[in-house]
């Protein structure tokens, strides 16, 4: 059994992050660039990070993926310390760090990943380089130069790439970067699929509105530092209700089994489960209902307000 | 491990200074074999009397700067231009250790100024069959005598004396070469490490002066090919006998090419790509 083996049994033992940034900072020179970041990524989550440029997304993606060495704080990955002696666990790790994935231009794309499948220690490559091309829809242009590529055919070999070891942690910048809109929703239709499967998956992004369907949770960096945390387990659950007494209907549901989180905004009670039960309670104590509607979240407009105050 | 040597290989032979490098040091020595007479005999105070003088006249002009420079561009290239392209980051983030990398360049740079001498060698040869590759009296240039020479000096002879002066010249130049992938590493650029290496190589020769660091001077060994050049170096360093030169000399090398490489692979295994 090596290291990393161990360590993946270990983690059987004891549940532990997939990945975990613990006060991670790093200064170049003088100028601090990230400060005190913190987060854990669980098996099976998405993890968006979104931030305005310079917010220092691409240094926590180096940091994480061990390209960079962080000045304080360390990154745990499957329990090990990526940046200290733990370079045998990158065999569970899949990662894009620039857009668009660079290869060597004089090489195919199959010979690329027979590459990185030699360097990851896959044992059956020829079958599994087959299996990440077809899935990204390469293998018309697999034995082609990868010079001859196009933005977004590098872009999906690159998540090929990323993908091709089976990783329990995927870990990508920019991934829908230069692609049209059909291999966007291919992208994050492999992605949900990875992360179903058990993958944690830490994506950068500017697109917020495309990862709020399948993304669980948004780290908001700013300056540096890692000002919010979204948590979108709720998604597509809240309800906004307007009656004609939101204080006295809001504390009937707040009793109401099923209905959680309710709370009151001005005049609109926001609440999570069954519609239908909140308007029979409310209906049956003698309450008007005036409205009801799905109470949209809207990341975007959360991220605009949240980069501002920061 | 192999694999991955000659996967650098491959990257070594497409490199834009590494073909730079060998076709000029292929065609180099045609210039050598045309030249005037009486222009050569003024510069060299020679007048080629066989093909087996040109390839000392091919050493002695690219030994001079040439070779040595394109050693360290080349050798930057190997890290500058997977910097450039990106894919250092994608070697660097599997599993691969990366001292493994690392030393896998480091065998492709060690072999490349053989590389470089191997096509001047032989475009020394065919530029020499201009002058006839036969049995000739004088010297090969890179024996004890210069172009001189003793005698009568067979093919066979002239031969043995220009693999010897070759093979030397390639040691001489595995420093710089692994000095070039060193700045390489700290610098992740080709220009600046090429520059880096250069300059430090001519920094060394203006330190000659000063002669109780002569004996640790990489510019002190740059003639270690040439025998005729040992009494004036053995002068030069102190040294009783000429003979003790090259063993002084590869001592010296290796020292700074093993101690070159081992920083290199300390510094790219905490290092920021």
């Amino acid at each position: 059994m090596n290291a990393v083996e161990a360590v993946a049994g270990a983690s059987a033992q004891v549940p532990s992050a997939s990945l975990e940034a613990q006060n991670l900072g790093k200064k170049y020179g003088r100028k601090p660039i990230l400060e005190s970041v913190s987060f854990r990524l669980n098996p099976g989550e998405v993890y968006a990070l979104a931030g305005p440029n310079g917010s220092g997304k691409t240094t926590l993606i180096r940091l994480l993926t061990g390209l960079a060495f962080p000045t304080s704080g360390k990154v745990l990955m499957l329990g090990q310390d990526l940046h200290n002696g733990g370079h045998a666990v990158r065999r569970y790790l899949g990662a894009v760090v620039e857009a668009p994935a660079a290869f060597y231009p004089h090489l195919t794309g199959r010979q690329n990943l027979e590459m990185q499948a030699f360097l990851s220690g896959l044992t059956q490559a020829e079958a599994r380089i087959r299996e990440v091309l077809a899935k990204l829809e390469l293998l018309a242009v697999a034995d082609q130069p990868t010079g001859a590529y196009s933005l977004g055919q590098r872009q999906r070999l690159g998540l090929a790439a990323a993908i091709l070891p089976g990783p329990k942690v995927l870990i990508l910048d920019e991934p829908t970067s230069g692609l049209d809109p059909l291999g966007i929703n291919k992208v994050h239709e492999i992605l949900a699929e990875l992360a179903w499967n058990g993958t944690a998956v830490l994506l950068s992004t500017h697109h917020l509105r495309e990862v709020s369907g399948y993304a669980d949770r948004v780290g908001i960096l700013g300056g540096g530092r890692l000002i919010d945390e979204v948590t979108m387990t709720t998604k597509g659950e809240r309800y906004r209700l307007r009656v004609n007494e939101p204080e006295r209907v809001a504390a009937l549901l707040k009793t109401v089994p099923g209905i959680e989180n309710v709370t009151l905004r001005e005049v609109v009670i926001i609440f999570n489960g069954a519609p239908q039960t909140a308007i029979a309670e409310a209906v049956r104590e003698g309450y008007q209902v005036l409205a009801l509607e799905r109470d949209y979240f809207d990341l975007y407009d959360y991220y605009r307000e949240r980069v501002r105050n920061a | 491990m192999g694999r991955v040597i000659l996967w650098e290989f491959g990257k070594l032979a497409r490199l834009r200074s590494g073909r730079v490098g060998l076709l000029v040091a292929l065609l180099l020595p045609f210039l050598w074999a045309l030249a005037p007479t009486a222009g050569l005999n003024q510069i060299y105070g020679l007048i080629l009397v066989s093909g087996w003088q040109v390839p000392a006249l091919a050493l002695l002009a690219g030994m001079n700067f040439l070779f040595p420079f394109l050693t360290a561009m080349t050798s930057a290239e190997v890290i500058g231009s997977e910097v450039a392209q990106g894919t250092l980051k994608s070697l660097v983030l599997r599993p691969f250790p990366r001292s493994g990398i690392l030393l896998a360049k480091i065998v492709a740079v060690l072999a490349y100024p053989y590389l470089l001498l191997l096509a001047s060698l032989l475009g020394s040869l065919l530029a020499g069959v201009i002058h006839g590759l036969g049995s000739f009296a004088g010297g090969t240039g890179l024996g004890a005598e210069g172009f001189a020479g003793v005698g009568l000096v067979a093919p066979t002879q002239a031969l043995a004396e220009i693999l010897r002066a070759y093979a030397l010249a390639g040691l001489v130049l595995w420093p710089i070469s692994v000095l070039a992938l060193l700045f390489a590493v700290v610098f992740l650029s080709t220009t600046a490490a090429a520059l880096a290496a250069v300059a430090s190589i001519l920094l060394m020769q203006l330190l000659g002066p000063f002669i109780p660091l002569r004996p640790f001077l990489l510019t002190t060994y740059l003639g270690l090919y040439s025998p005729s050049t040992y009494p004036q170096t053995a002068g030069f360093l102190g040294l009783a006998s000429a003979q003790a030169v090259v063993p002084q000399g590869l001592v010296l090398l290796m020292i700074y090419t093993v101690g070159f490489a081992v920083l290199a692979l300390l510094i790219f295994d905490r290092k920021d790509v």
